[in-house]
């Protein structure tokens, strides 16, 4: 199974964070043969710096964090603790935990807390690349998301409140008498409005219009 | 009288003060009617006898004054007889003559006549007893006394007394007199006088009797009481005189009686006497009587003050008291005994099997006390009565207690042992905890052993897994990569190289856990058998006490140290020995549950350690399997014990090995070598 992502999105990180180093490079070096580019890190805290230093809004490319659970210092599951409190976060980045022994139980409490997924060490590798590819959809998916959700945003941007008021009427399914007598307006304007906002919002019926603002959650 | 220490404290209370003085009062008014019954009694003699004897002075003075009247009347009778038919001088003189013969108190007659106005001394005749009466002084010096009579008795015509009057005699001695003057008259006419003279002494010694007045001093006294003459008695003492006067014709005499007892005496005085002792002994006794009711009055309220601080002390205690006779018959319980039983006393005193025995155990307890109640005296008894010794009680509510009894003889006044008296402490709670606090810390070890072992095991794996991770790793891409060629040999080149290198590390980890294990074999280290079983007497003691067993180590002061893990080896010892104490829980009497550790040596380089029981012995059949591991008779056991303590012994060098005894029970040792100087090199067999 290949991973099949949007090309518009840009290519797919992995971000390593394991204190083993021999680990860390071995993994690298897996995903290198699975056409993966990785970005390793020794410990939670230069992950958290380098976090710190990307413009927001990150990430721009689909990504996939490789979490040890137990670590020196900032433990995996503190970090993700941190992580989840930043929505922007929860779904562009998905965790998967990295498990030694005895810390299943403690993983898949983490899971059930919306991590993506843990997988135990020592791990059948190539069913960890396909975990992570999945992972990768997953964020590719919710950038895209997030990049409709822009876009729908600068359309609406260009409505004037008049094209507003006229739009949600329409979605809700009134007919432009109805409409018109509502606004006290003439029918003929209120058609208008119509054509314009279906111009704008870059739809060709009222019912596409009603699915895009569901979409988007209005 | 008790030091004033003791004096119980209700006597110096206000009422009590009242009440003493009260029974003081009534004891005074005894003593003083008591005294003044007796004075009156001891006065009353005295007086009596006074009475009768001034009585008898009196009896006897009338006695001797008739006497003396009736001497006086026969003598003047006598002396007028001499003159009947006017005699001639001649036979007047030999009248005369014969009745001064036999009249001794009339000393001398004579005959006068008057003449000139004057009497003239006629004739005169002396007593022929004694010398004559006016030999040392002339008559004539003498007479006027006489003539004074004669006078009298010429005025009356009838005899008259002169007043006596004293005569001295040859050698310094003298008389007192007393004359009669009895007028003489021939034919019809005057013609002198006739005068005796009689002796006032002999007078007396003539009148008084034998009896009546013996005892009794007689004399004539002058007016002013100067004694005149005496008789009777040699002194009279003066307090008991009686006076009586004698009138006759003339004169009047004085005769005094005076009786020779003076005042009566207490003591000579037998009645007195008698009365005196008698109220002697009486105030005795009322004295002793009055000591004994004040001894008695203190020694009760002392008694009544010792009862209700025994009964408060008993009241207050917590601790259970329980004596029983030596049928074991509850006699006494107090307070805090059956609220510790919660039975009421009367359902406890006079019962033989108390109602606080579990009832599937009254047989065991029975013969248990048989057993102490029978060895009194005996050493065993003396080190339980110190430590007490455990047991269970059921309480009315059906709560089962578990309590610590001391018992100790009880000893009645006379040395007899008449029972036990026995304190009971209520010891369940203490129990609970230190089964808690053992299982807990059992709980805590069983844990800690785990923790270590999975610590391990977590430690091994993770130091196991990046190695294995990563070699996981490159095999797969380095597969991945020969999938698709053409493919980057070095990059495969370079994968390989770093898997050899992991396995290395997976290589090194093992053999640090080698390391590991053959470092615990260093921690050996020299130790004396006793501080192995100092370390787990107290876990051993537990376990005894809750079974009722007895514990007794032998272990002699001067055997050689052991090398052995201490730790290892206590857990061996412990095991064994509470295998020993559980194998005796079920069959053994409790009077035989004794667990003995024994340590003795074993040739010069082992000592033999012995755990040994009085239990049912070993099965043969259990017997071959005793060391299998996972093999238990215990339901709850793992089986792992024997066959652990055997390892452990056996990697000390040492043998584990049981057998059992002839007299019963079964008997486990094991051996451990001594502390050696590290030269010599191990030779010899260890023994069995």
């Amino acid at each position: 199974m290949s991973l099949q992502l949007d090309p518009s999105l840009g290519l797919p990180v992995v971000y390593l964070v394991d204190d083993e180093d021999v680990v860390r490079d071995a993994l690298a070096w897996l995903l290198r043969t699975r056409r993966l580019l990785s970005e390793s890190f020794p410990s939670a805290e230069r992950f958290e710096e380098f976090l710190g230093a990307r413009p927001l809004p990150w990430p721009t490319s689909p990504s996939c964090l490789l979490l040890d659970v137990r670590m020196p210092g900032t433990s995996g599951l503190v970090l993700f603790e941190r992580l989840m409190e930043r929505r922007d976060l929860a779904a562009s980045l998905p965790v998967i935990f990295l498990t030694g022994h005895g810390d299943v139980p403690t993983a898949v409490g983490a899971v059930k807390r919306g991590a993506y997924d843990f997988v135990e060490k020592p791990f059948a590798d190539n069913a960890l690349v396909d975990r992570i590819e999945r992972a990768l959809a997953v964020s590719g998916e919710s950038l895209l998301q997030r990049r409709e959700a822009d876009r729908f945003a600068r359309l609406q941007a260009e409505l004037t409140d008049r094209e507003r008021d006229v739009m949600r009427l329409v979605v809700e399914g009134r007919a432009n008498k109805v409409i018109a007598e509502a606004l006290h307006i003439s029918v003929r304007t209120v058609e208008v409005h119509r054509a314009r906002v279906f111009e704008k919002m870059n739809v060709k019926s009222a019912v596409e219009l009603a699915n895009l603002l569901q979409q988007m959650g209005h | 009288m008790p030091p004033s220490g003791i004096v119980p404290k209700s006597l110096l209370s206000p009422e009590g003060r009242d009440r003493r003085r009260r029974r003081f009062g009534l004891w005074t008014v005894l003593v003083l009617l008591l005294g003044v019954a007796l004075s009156l009694l001891v006065w009353l003699t005295l007086n009596y006898e006074s009475t009768r004897l001034q009585e008898k002075a009196e009896s006897v003075g009338l006695a001797i004054t008739s006497d003396v009247r009736q001497a006086l009347g026969q003598d003047l009778q006598s002396l007028q007889s001499l003159l009947w038919n006017d005699p001639s001088i001649g036979q007047w003189r030999t009248d005369a003559t014969e009745l001064l013969r036999s009249r001794r108190n009339i000393m001398r007659v004579e005959r006068r006549q008057s003449l000139d106005k004057q009497l003239q001394l006629v004739d005169a005749i002396e007593t022929p007893y004694q010398a004559a009466v006016f030999g040392v002084m002339p008559r004539e010096q003498l007479d006027a006394e006489t003539l004074l009579a004669c006078t009298n008795a010429r005025r009356l015509a009838s005899p008259a007394y002169s007043r006596s009057y004293f005569v001295p005699l040859p050698g310094g001695h003298g008389l007192e007199v007393i004359d009669v003057c009895i007028p003489v008259q021939l034919s019809g006419q005057p013609a002198g006088f006739m005068t005796a003279t009689f002796s006032l002494s002999n007078l007396l010694n003539m009148s008084i009797g034998a009896e009546p007045s013996k005892g009794f001093e007689v004399s004539f006294v002058d007016s002013d009481g100067s004694r005149l003459a005496r008789a009777g008695a040699a002194r009279g003492a003066g307090v008991f005189v009686a006076d009586r006067l004698i009138d006759l014709p003339g004169t009047t005499m004085k005769l005094r009686v005076d009786s020779v007892a003076g005042h009566p005496r207490l003591i000579p005085n037998l009645a007195v006497a008698l009365v005196l002792g008698l109220s002697l002994g009486l105030a005795c006794v009322v004295v002793l009587l009055v000591r004994d009711v004040r001894r008695r009055g203190i020694a009760e309220a002392a008694l009544a003050e010792a009862l209700a601080f025994r009964k408060a002390m008993e009241d207050s205690l917590v601790t259970g008291l329980r004596a029983r006779d030596l049928e074991g018959r509850v006699t006494y319980v107090n307070p805090a005994f059956c609220k510790l039983v919660g039975f009421a006393a009367h359902e406890l005193v006079g019962v033989s099997t108390p109602p606080y025995w579990p009832a599937e155990l009254v047989d065991d307890y029975t013969r248990r006390q048989a057993v102490r109640l029978k060895a009194f005296g005996t050493e065993g008894l003396s080190h339980e009565s110190q430590e007490g010794f455990e047991t269970t009680f059921v309480r009315a509510d059906g709560r089962r207690i578990a309590v610590l009894i001391f018992e100790a003889p009880l000893v009645n006044g006379e040395g007899r042992h008449t029972g036990w008296m026995s304190a009971v402490l209520d010891v369940s709670e203490q129990r609970r905890v230190e089964e808690l606090s053992r299982q807990q810390q059992e709980r805590l070890a069983a844990t800690a052993r785990l923790a270590t072992v999975g610590e391990m095991a977590s430690l091994l794996s993770h130091e196991l897994n990046q190695p294995l991770a990563a070699i996981a790793s490159y095999a797969t891409g380095s597969l991945n990569l020969l999938k698709e060629p053409p493919f980057d040999a070095h990059m495969i080149e370079v994968a390989i190289g770093r898997i050899a290198e992991q396995a290395e590390r997976a290589g090194q980890v093992i053999k640090s856990v080698h390391d590991f294990v053959r470092r615990r074999e260093h921690a050996r280290e020299p130790v004396r058998a006793q501080t192995l079983i100092d370390a787990v007497l107290p876990l051993v003691h537990l376990q005894a006490r809750k079974s009722g067993s007895r514990v007794s180590v032998v272990c002699p002061a001067d055997l050689p140290r052991v090398m052995c893990d201490r730790t290892m080896v206590e857990q061996v010892l412990l095991n064994l020995t509470r295998n020993g104490i559980q194998a005796m829980e079920a069959h053994t009497a409790i009077e035989q549950r004794e667990l003995q550790l024994r340590v003795q040596r074993q040739g010069a380089r082992w000592l033999s350690f012995h755990v040994v029981d009085h239990g049912p012995g070993i099965d043969a059949e259990v017997a071959q399997r005793l060391f299998t591991p996972f093999f238990t008779t215990r339901t709850e056991g793992m089986g792992l014990g024997l066959s652990l303590c055997r390892t452990v012994i056996e990697q000390h060098g040492g043998q584990l090995d049981f057998e059992n005894r002839a007299v019963g029970g079964a008997e486990f040792l094991f051996t451990l070598p001594v502390q050696e100087p590290p030269s010599p090199p191990y030779q010899g067999v260890p023994p069995p």
